[in-house]
């Protein structure tokens, strides 16, 4: 970049490298204090509910459309009255439109249809059957098509699901409902899921574990991810894909200040230590003095007492928050099959640890404590959940289950003691099949 | 002393006590490469208060490579360009100046004597155009490509405010110093 260096750069760039100036008093009062940063993982956790939201919108948006679409077909649909009645099959939103010309229906011929138009649309294909209602068979082969033309019975028409249908002699189908509410080739699915749920902590093991516990109250966690899902049978279907797990509990017991590095030089990593069921927490940011009882609290502050110095609160506890990346196998099986379905679902998930940290404060002035050492870098879960499913459409459906979960691992192994939290949630999630 | 990387670990943490430890340690360096560019206390300060912001904001960005003062004086410069080019962008002139060449430069050894703090007031003595330019050339050690970029300039107009600043700066050391002009060969 030098090109040419005349002198008087070199004095000035020498003469100016090691200086300094004292700065006005005031500049540092009026820079507000550094926001605690969050951390990557939180980042990624929040691109990723996004991205959850995002395709949930996605979803309900495609639903929405097709739907004006469906409903676009039905305005246009047509039956002239007359000695050759065109019906209309709209099919499912999946499907192609196609039209099959019919001859003419006796005007005493016993036409039977849902008068409900739910009623219809729950019929559904699956009341067509090639076999029986040659009519039809273009309705999923196109192929075929040229079997319409055959001669059909009244009574065929009943296959034909409609919202009014009260005579084939003066027969107008103004409406006309979708006949399908599941496609035969979708055995796929993928979805967003979130499960937020209430943390249970079983009671101690041991005396220690029982009296630790005795001041701790497991926080509000959650699930979310995304799923993906194989049809193995028309009941049968098998999930896995990606989710973040969040737990964690609070320690009620502990006062924590700040200000104790103006007064104390740091010799270690750490000055504090914590007890809990989860593991020992270690003090990482020296600039912090804890107090709490029960001998939870371990120093290493040797010749200084901090209760004597001029430090200020900045929280009454301390809250430990374990994030687990977890990969998750479930089986979802429907006990009753329909529009709205009951489902029994189970499996296991296996989760590994990316987020370990115990931090304090209240609303936005957190102030990050340090970590929890004895955590399992790892865990397997299982879980039971008993709930609905709701077909949107053909091609959409949202689940909504009460999930019991229960960690076969355990959280860390403190004094002896298996410390294995569970979870009572609801699990709720948006499927798009195809 | 605290180490340079517990002390921006503890910042991170959200450690006030921290954030102050790396302010008074860096503060009265940055301060003085902000008068280089600021040309005045009051400007100075803001750039310096503005900078400090701006590099607790950023500091989860550092990787500890490279020096840590040098990259947060990249932010102090470019904190102070960015004042410079919305102060100035409008009502620059672009147009080049006719500047006389200096004819020779002085013998670097003869201006030993001069003290910091007399080459930084000739700094800011200097025209916000010519200063900007002589600081990113001269100091940092931008090339006039670089420094056209930067300001908004052609490389030009840079060189041209390069000369001017030079020959304004070398007529301020002279009368400063008495010393007699003497040929060198650069």
């Amino acid at each position: 970049m030098f090109n040419r260096e005349p002198n008087i750069d070199i004095v000035f760039r020498n003469g100016l490298k090691d200086l300094e100036v004292l700065p006005p008093s005031d500049v540092w009062d009026n820079i507000p204090p550094m926001p605690v940063r969050r951390s990557l993982l939180r980042t990624v956790t929040s691109i990723a509910a996004g991205i959850a939201a995002l395709v949930s919108l996605a979803l309900v948006a495609g639903w929405y459309l097709r739907s004006n679409e469906t409903g676009t077909q039905l305005a246009e649909l047509t039956i002239p009255s007359g000695d050759q009645q065109a019906v209309t099959v709209i099919s499912s939103p999946t499907d192609d439109v196609e039209v099959i010309a019919a001859p003419p229906v006796p005007a005493d011929a016993a036409v039977t249809a849902p008068r409900d138009l739910n009623e219809g649309i729950a019929a559904g294909l699956s009341v067509v059957r090639d076999d029986q209602q040659p009519l039809l068979a273009g309705l999923t082969d196109s192929g075929r098509e040229s079997e319409a033309s055959l001669p059909f019975s009244s009574d065929e028409i009943t296959v034909i699901t409609a919202g009014r249908l009260t005579g084939a002699g003066k027969t107008a189908m103004p409406e006309l409902a979708s006949v399908s509410t599941r496609g035969q080739g979708q055995r796929f699915m993928v979805g967003a899921s979130l499960s937020p749920s209430m943390g249970l902590s079983p009671q101690g093991q041991s005396v220690r574990l029982a009296e630790l516990m005795n001041s701790e109250k497991a926080r509000p966690s959650y699930t979310t991810g995304l799923t993906f899902g194989y049809r193995i049978s028309d009941r049968l279907t098998i999930h896995s894909g990606i989710g973040l797990a969040s737990l964690g509990q609070t320690i009620s017991d502990v006062d924590v200040f700040a200000g104790l590095s103006d007064f104390y030089a740091v010799k270690s990593n750490y000055l504090y230590s914590v007890e809990t069921a989860s593991g020992m927490i270690r003090a990482g940011n020296t600039d912090l003095y804890l107090t709490g009882a029960g001998n939870r609290v371990g120093s290493l502050v040797q010749g200084a007492d901090p209760s004597k110095y001029n430090l200020t609160q900045v929280g009454s506890e301390i809250r430990q928050v374990f994030r687990y990346l977890e990969l998750p196998l479930l089986l979802r099986y429907k006990v009753i099959d329909g529009r709205m379905g009951l489902n029994l679902s189970g499996g296991v998930a296996y989760g590994l640890l990316v987020d370990n940290t115990a931090y304090t404060g209240q609303g936005s002035d957190m102030v990050r404590v340090g970590h929890t050492e004895g955590v399992n870098p790892y865990n397997f879960s299982s879980q039971l959940g008993l709930g609905m499913e709701y077909s949107i459409s053909t091609n959409i459906s949202f689940n909504l289950e009460p999930v019991l979960r229960y960690y076969m691992t355990p959280l860390s192994d403190i004094s002896g003691a298996l410390y294995k939290p569970y979870s009572l949630g609801i699990y709720s999630g948006l499927f798009f099949k195809f | 002393m605290q180490k340079e990387k517990d002390i921006i670990d503890g910042c991170l943490s959200g450690s006030r006590r921290d954030q102050e430890l790396l302010y008074r340690r860096y503060a009265p360096k940055l301060y003085a490469v902000c008068l280089q560019y600021a040309g005045n206390t009051e400007e100075a300060r803001d750039v310096l208060q503005e900078g400090f912001i701006k590099i607790y904001d950023n500091l989860s960005r550092y990787n500890h490579e490279g020096s840590f003062e040098g990259w947060m004086r990249r932010i102090i410069v470019n904190t102070s360009l960015e004042r410079y080019r919305s102060r100035y962008y409008l009502s620059r002139v672009d147009d080049i100046e006719d500047v006389p060449e200096p004819e020779a430069e002085p013998d670097t050894s003869d201006f030993a004597g001069l003290e910091a703090y007399d080459l930084l007031n000739m700094i800011m003595e200097l025209p916000p155009k010519y200063r900007m330019v002589f600081n990113l050339y001269a100091i940092e050690g931008y090339s006039h490509k670089e420094i056209g970029e930067m300001l908004g300039i052609s490389e030009g107009t840079s060189k041209s405010n390069l000369s001017r600043a030079r020959y304004i700066l070398q007529k301020k050391v002279v009368l400063l110093t008495g010393v007699t002009r003497k040929m060198v060969n650069v």
